[in-house]
């Protein structure tokens, strides 16, 4: 067994709608997280992301299973008392209270002395760039301020873990952007484990040592982004994270051939059985003539430029649609077949995955 | 002036005018009469007498008229009684308000304007039909005392009414709608994520109460409380209905002073020592809450 | 933990049916009292009666042979009639001077406008036992006789701010675009008063209208310094009962009262939930 910080074992919660109805929030879920450990939580809203951060938190209590941090069982402890703190959507600064008061909250709280306290308040905030703010109202703090006093506020004590629930959605994209860097920067220094909350692929594979991708309750894969991202477990993992072309059908070594009867090749011996195959846009390449690479022709319906790349939309002749990006150094290629309104997409045949069959 | 202009200083006048000219008379005018006459001799039956007499204010405070009497400290001792039983009602209203309104105000939208209904519905129906009520209950063959003599609690009937204690009721009966509605406003406006922020931060429930909870809602209560205590601290009707003879308050006193003692000088003291509580706690509520508001980077 | 949870819910929930009960326990008691048969001991069920309703409504009942409660019926009707005179006199003067100034402050920009908003919360603010012994002193030294009039005016003075408070809130609510899109769309200033301002208006002034009516309806502290010797108003007239010594019929006059003003604001607060 790993060194964990945090394991769930058969978390269960249920919440009742105002119709009657009751939703599975979360489906007997099993989580270890490590030690010093950047974990994201990603999914759709309503895939029970958030209650799993509750549940840790303690602002959720578990119909069912356990929860334990560094060991201890804090299934029934109140939110108070567990060595967990959290950075807030909405970063819940106390508007009456300074930057300063803030960030010493929990240190008050805990009963530390004063010189201790403005000595370790004045630490915190020179970790998240904020020295001699103290004095400040939280109102008086741009977005991306009032951000790292959320921040400074919920490391000050020491947490052994700190949950943070999409902490970055209300910031703008460039500041976002710094923002995320930063995050995995002060992790580091401070050797604590982060759970992370978003709905943002891009956010959960920039910054995560592992990505748990959640829909209905359940953990559909667990692993490192690029395992997420090369070798999705399921087509839904497939089409969350990233752009994603599937082709359903029925595998034979090195081959898939799909209902409408398009043929695709992959790398796999021996595969058999009902299965997906998945090319991720940019594994496309445009085939020029004497190409022996496997590919595919398509109608072009539209070609966006979006700067780095293009976006090819294309339709195989049987009505499929295919996506593919082909990067912008390769726009004379682009050029000619903007004439002709078609191309041959080819692929690398060890690059496409397949996906177990789902029952539908 | 550009002809525009001139219809619109003249619609202006058109509306203000008469109100102001109204109030101007019958609101400033008689504030201003009143003033002068808690200045004057009271005369020897009943009227004014047109002289500089400060000592009206001496019967109350203290250096009293050394020519005429005493020193009588029955009226300190009405003007503090009639603070205490206000400061009571305040905090008795407070008590029995706020838990209601972060009762309610967790309800959904549908509950929540039917809850205030209910509680806005007393305000609008006669103030002195809700007293008699309370004439009913608490008299000593009223339904309370019947109550606790049927089950055997007491064995005769207990003094409930004419008693500080029903007062007391009384008021909070009356003033529960001034009460509940501005402290419902500022518990309706918490952010909840921010108790949860605190209780995340190791804050237990009393400590989150305490520092969170309280002072985010302190607008709202002490909205409250002013606007209870200024009609509690000058009230007569519900001391003269469930106090009887026996519970003077500063209402009564002045009361008094008009329609029997016919002391009219002396009253108008009275009744500016009430408008002056009045004016202090206003001023305080101003300047307080204006301070909460002030930001020292920007100036506002 | 979940046990706490429920409970703390739980205590909540019974507070505030509580509180609840507090308010309306009472209302109910005296409404079920008022069919009591007991002449003597009101609150001693011995029957069911409604008496004392016929008794209020000036029918022959056993009762009412009784010279004594005769008179007081008649008084009754007499304080009632000029409670309902000097209601609607009030309210129809409250609430023209009340929209003027709040159409003035809210829609003109003028020296001393921060001034008049001030200004007009002091009449409401200003405790009645204040209010009502200054006019009494100016009335008596301007040599005004106490009277229906003195009351109506008087009324006057406080009834004008709650009018302006109510309507002002629905001024400050209104779109001032729709105004600029009539101006700009032709119409002149009065035009646009008539036809956009004033139906927006209108929930607003029939809401401070019925607030002032009520209002003034049971006004007692300061109808009573200024109504003289003469004049007796609904709430005096109770008030003057009770001091005097409960009677039963009371509780039927009581009862009248409260349906006849939970009727009234029912239907002002239903008219304001309508309008949103």
């Amino acid at each position: 067994m790993r060194d964990s910080i945090v394991r769930l074992e058969k978390a269960a919660k249920a919440f009742a709608t105002p119709e009657g109805q009751t939703v599975t929030a979360l489906d007997a879920i099993d989580l270890d997280v490590s030690r010093n450990e950047f974990l994201t939580l990603l999914g759709p809203s309503g895939c029970g992301k958030t209650t799993l951060l509750q549940a840790i938190s303690g602002f959720v209590q578990l119909d069912g299973g356990h929860i334990l941090i560094d060991g201890e069982d804090m299934t029934d402890r109140p939110p108070y008392r567990r060595p967990v703190n959290t950075v807030f959507q909405n970063y819940a600064l106390f508007p009456h209270m300074t930057v300063g008061e803030n960030t010493g909250y929990a240190l008050e709280v805990a009963g530390v002395a004063k010189a201790e306290r403005t000595k370790r308040v004045g630490d915190a905030l020179r970790m998240v760039g904020l020295e001699g703010m103290e004095g400040r109202k939280p109102r008086q703090l741009s977005g991306g301020q009032q951000q790292r006093v959320a921040l400074a506020r919920a490391i000050i004590a020491r947490p052994k873990l700190l949950l943070l629930d999409e902490p970055l959605s209300a910031l703008d994209k460039n500041l976002r952007q710094s923002m995320q860097i930063e995050l995995k920067t002060l992790q580091h220094e401070l050797g604590i484990s982060f759970i992370f909350v978003t709905h943002d692929q891009q956010e959960a594979l920039t910054m995560s040592d592992r990505v748990a991708v959640l829909s209905g309750g359940r953990i559909q894969q667990l692993d490192t982004p690029r395992a997420i991202y090369d070798q999705p477990k399921n087509s839904f993992v497939a089409t969350f994270v990233g752009a994603s072309n599937l082709f359903e059908g029925e595998a034979g070594s090195g081959q898939l051939v799909t209902k409408d009867g398009l043929s695709i090749s992959h790398g796999r011996q021996g595969a058999t059985g009902a299965a997906t195959a998945l090319i991720r846009p940019e594994q496309f390449f445009i085939a020029q003539s004497g190409d022996s690479a496997p590919g595919l022709d398509v109608d072009l319906e539209q070609i966006v430029f979006v700067g780095s790349t293009f976006e090819l939309f294309g339709r195989t002749v049987t009505g499929r649609r295919v996506i593919a990006e082909i990067p912008a150094m390769r726009r004379s290629l682009v050029g000619e077949i903007e004439q002709s309104r078609r191309a041959r997409l080819a692929y690398d045949p060890a690059a496409v995955h397949l996906l177990p069959a789902e029952a539908a | 002036m550009t002809s525009i202009a001139f219809r619109r200083r003249a619609q202006l006048a058109v509306l203000l005018g008469p109100v102001s000219l109204f109030l101007a008379v019958f609101f400033l005018g008689p504030l201003a009469i009143m003033i002068v006459t808690s200045f004057l001799a009271p005369g020897l039956y009943g009227g004014v007498e047109w002289t500089w007499y400060p000592h009206n204010y001496g019967r109350i405070l203290g250096f009293a008229d050394p020519m005429f009497e005493d020193f009588d400290p029955i009226y300190i001792a009405i003007f503090l009684r009639s603070l205490k039983i206000a400061a009571m009602t305040v905090l008795a209203t407070l008590l029995v308000c706020y838990p209601a309104a972060f009762c309610i105000s967790r309800l959904s939208d549908r509950w929540k304007n039917f809850c205030l209904f209910l509680i806005t519905l007393p305000f609008f129906t006669s103030l002195i039909v809700r007293l008699f009520i309370w004439v009913l209950i608490l008299r000593p063959t009223g339904l309370a005392n019947e109550v606790l003599i049927g089950t055997g609690i007491v064995s005769r009937p207990l003094d409930l009414i004419y008693t500080d204690g029903a007062i007391i009721l009384g008021m909070v009966y009356v003033f529960i709608p001034f009460m509940f509605m501005p402290v419902y406003a500022s518990v309706e406006k918490l952010d909840w994520t921010l108790v949860r922020a605190s209780l995340d931060l190791g804050a237990g429930p009393i400590r989150t109460f305490l520092r969170i909870i309280l002072p985010l809602t302190a607008p709202g209560i002490a909205g409250g409380a002013v606007i209870v205590f200024i009609p509690a601290l000058g009230n007569f009707v519900v001391p003269a209905i469930l106090g009887g003879a026996k519970v003077m308050m500063l209402g009564n006193l002045i009361e008094q002073q008009f329609l029997a003692a016919r002391n009219w000088p002396f009253g108008s003291a009275l009744a500016m020592m009430v408008m002056t509580v009045m004016l202090v706690l206003l001023f305080i509520h101003v300047v307080v809450s204006g301070r909460r508001g002030f930001d020292p980077a920007t100036g506002h | 933990m979940k046990i706490f949870a429920t409970l703390a819910r739980g205590s909540l929930i019974a507070y505030t049916a509580l509180f609840f009960a507090f308010i309306y326990i009472p209302l109910a008691l005296i409404a079920v009292y008022s069919f009591n048969a007991n002449p003597v001991n009101m609150m001693t069920w011995t029957g069911f009666t409604t008496e004392w309703y016929a008794q209020v409504l000036g029918f022959k009942t056993k009762i009412s042979e009784n010279a004594l409660y005769l008179e007081s019926t008649s008084q009754l009707v007499e304080a009632l009639w000029n409670s309902l005179i000097i209601a609607t006199s009030t309210t129809a003067i409250a609430t023209v001077l009340g929209t003027a100034i709040a159409i003035a402050v809210y829609r003109f920009d003028f020296f001393g406008r921060r001034f008049y908003r001030t200004i007009m919360f002091m009449p409401m603010l200003m405790p009645d036992i204040v209010l009502g012994i200054a006019l009494l002193i100016f009335f008596v030294n301007s040599g005004i006789n106490l009277g229906l009039k003195t009351i109506i005016i008087g009324q006057c003075t406080f009834l004008i701010s709650y009018v302006f408070i109510v309507v002002s809130a629905r001024l400050a609510g209104m779109d001032r675009t729709l105004e600029h899109a009539s101006a700009d769309l032709g119409a002149n200033e009065w035009t646009t008063f008539r036809k956009v301002v004033f139906p927006q208006l209108l929930p607003g002034v029939v809401g401070g209208a019925l607030l002032a009516f009520i209002i003034s309806m049971d006004d007692l502290v300061i109808t009573y310094f200024i109504a003289g010797v003469d004049v007796t108003t609904l709430p005096m007239f109770i008030f003057a009962m009770l001091r005097r010594g409960i009677k039963p019929e009371i509780n039927a006059i009581a009862v009248m009262m409260l349906t006849f003003s939970f009727v009234i604001a029912s239907l002002g607060l239903y008219l304001r939930s309508r309008q949103k």
